[in-house]
């Protein structure tokens, strides 16, 4: 089938960032695959995703964040493995 | 498109463009013979042959417009009888029309050699009334002479003009037959130009429409001949006349005609010349390869035609108010059949039904060679909008595919893998951003 399910290509798919947090869990330092550290300078909203508990739990802390520079990113926490991903919300 | 939908641009002041017998001066400036014999045009659509436009040389002899010809022919043997050539003569007037329109963006034709012409706001252009006179009258020489080979004198030229040497080939066309009348308001610039002698213009002053209008006949109101009569029969032979009786005596008489009239009698409406909204006709066209006159024919390749004309994309959203349909005949012959739709449409049926009738009324007098469906004039679609909106929609969809589907086969072959996606819902409710949409390769 040409429009098979092995063509779909999800959009929005997360990607790995490294974080520092500071002694709150609040990100303070974001430094993406491609690029060099920037320090965070102000945190927006926060939010929890609690999700497929009845399979694969899927736990995320999301932190909408401004960037040094002014850029703004929404990251998340992996609370199940520990790590920090950022997406667009 | 939004042209069709801005309101036409109006003008108080008019100057009336009147070129009486229109059609006879086009065939006096095709054969100056004409011009120095009693003739006369048959009718281009009544199915009993009568007398259509009458040559003053004619006249003289008592031949009138609707006189079959044998009463014609017996009143006047000399009389030289031409076939009406209907396309003809709107060809002309369209030039007409155009070269008024270099003049004044506010034209507005009333008939076939009758067209209005708004003067508001052109003082600051040519001057006074004088000079915009001059200038409609340079322009529609130049035109008529420079793009049609028409003539110019036929539309007079002043002797005092730069111009009036130009493009007078044929003694018949120094007879100026072109009248100009200036007023406020388009009834009073007509009676104006009914006033102008040949080749002259009639201005009426800001102020003086009144005085003016008293001191004419009422035959210069558009009158039917009952109503006519029924006025002389009540003695009242000028304007001014009917003007000074009440207003609601002549509409107890005459109802809301009367009341039209005695306003225009007194000078208390002036109705404004309204610009055309220029539409940009459709037409197509049909050559055939041996000429036909089979009825039956004519009419199945008419309802072919506007199909044609109605899948044209220029008509998408817009019901067709104006049809017309000419015929080029053997011999240089033509035929022409025209109608406005009292419910615009964009049927075919619907469209072709005045042609047709048209068509078994008057028919071609020849074997047609070409036939052209046009579509003059338009209307804003309404219900049927929208239908036509989901016609063009699909249209311009299937365009899109095509180009999309070279563009994919073009980058395909450059890069080995289709670069276009589409972007679908797998599960847009998800709390999971990156479950919510996908993309997938586009195959058009």
């Amino acid at each position: 089938m040409r429009n098979g399910p092995d063509r779909l290509r999800a959009l929005n798919v997360p990607q790995r960032v490294q974080v520092e947090v500071d002694g709150r869990g609040i990100p303070a330092i974001v430094k993406r695959e491609t690029g060099s550290a920037t320090r965070v300078e102000a945190v927006g909203e926060m939010w929890r995703i609690n999700d497929e508990w009845w399979r694969q739990p899927i736990v995320r802390r999301y932190v909408e964040v401004v960037l040094e520079g002014g850029g703004r990113l929404v990251l998340f926490e992996d609370q199940i493995t520990g790590e920090w991903w950022m997406q667009k919300p | 498109m939004d042209r069709y939908l801005s309101p036409p641009p109006t003008s108080s002041v008019a100057v009336c463009v009147w070129i009486p017998l229109f059609a006879l001066r086009c065939e006096e400036a095709r054969r100056p013979e004409l011009a120095s014999q009693p003739s006369a045009l048959l009718a281009p659509d009544a199915s009993r042959r009568v007398v259509w436009q009458v040559s003053p040389l004619a006249r003289q002899a008592g031949v009138r417009p609707g006189m079959t010809v044998s009463q014609a022919i017996g009143l006047c043997p000399a009389l030289r009888l031409c076939e009406p050539d209907p396309v003809h003569y709107e060809e002309r007037f369209a030039l007409l029309l155009a070269a008024l329109a270099r003049v004044s963006p506010v034209v507005e034709p009333a008939e076939l050699g009758l067209a209005y012409v708004g003067m508001d706001g052109l003082e600051g252009i040519y001057g006074g009334p004088e000079g915009i006179i001059d200038a409609i009258k340079c322009g529609v020489r130049n035109e008529m002479s420079a793009e049609c080979g028409m003539r110019s004198a036929e539309f007079d030229v002043r002797p005092s003009m730069p111009h009036a040497a130009l493009n007078t080939p044929h003694s018949a066309f120094r007879t100026p037959h072109f009248r100009v009348g200036w007023g406020k308001g388009k009834f009073v610039a007509w009676v104006a130009a009914t006033r102008a002698k040949p080749g002259g213009a009639f201005i009426v002053p800001p102020g003086e429409e009144g005085k003016f209008l008293a001191a004419q006949p009422v035959a210069v109101l558009p009158l039917d001949p009952d109503a006519h009569r029924r006025l002389r029969q009540l003695g009242l032979r000028t304007l001014g006349q009917l003007a000074a009786l009440p207003e609601e005596a002549i509409v107890s008489q005459f109802g809301r005609a009367g009341r039209r009239w005695w306003r225009l009698a007194a000078g208390a409406t002036a109705e404004p010349v309204v610009g055309r909204v220029l539409p940009e006709p459709i037409s197509v066209s049909l050559t055939f390869f041996t000429p036909v006159a089979d009825r039956e024919m004519l009419v199945l390749a008419l309802e072919r035609l506007i199909e044609r004309a109605l899948r044209h994309p220029r008509r998408t959203g817009w019901r067709v108010q104006a049809v017309r349909a000419r015929a080029e005949l053997e011999r240089a012959a033509s035929w022409l059949a025209a109608a406005t739709l009292k419910d615009p449409s964009a049927d075919r049926d619907h469209i072709a039904a005045p042609l047709k009738t048209r068509l078994a009324q008057a028919p071609p007098a020849g074997a047609v060679e070409r036939l052209v469906v046009e579509f003059t004039a338009f209307a804003p679609g309404t219900a049927e909008l929208q239908l036509f909106a989901r016609d063009a929609g699909a249209a311009a969809r299937a365009g899109q595919r095509r180009a999309l589907r070279s563009a994919v086969q073009e980058i395909t072959l450059r890069l080995k893998r289709p670069m276009l996606h589409h972007v679908i819902e797998v599960q847009p409710w998800s709390r999971l951003p990156e479950r919510r949409y996908a993309l997938i390769d586009y195959e058009p």
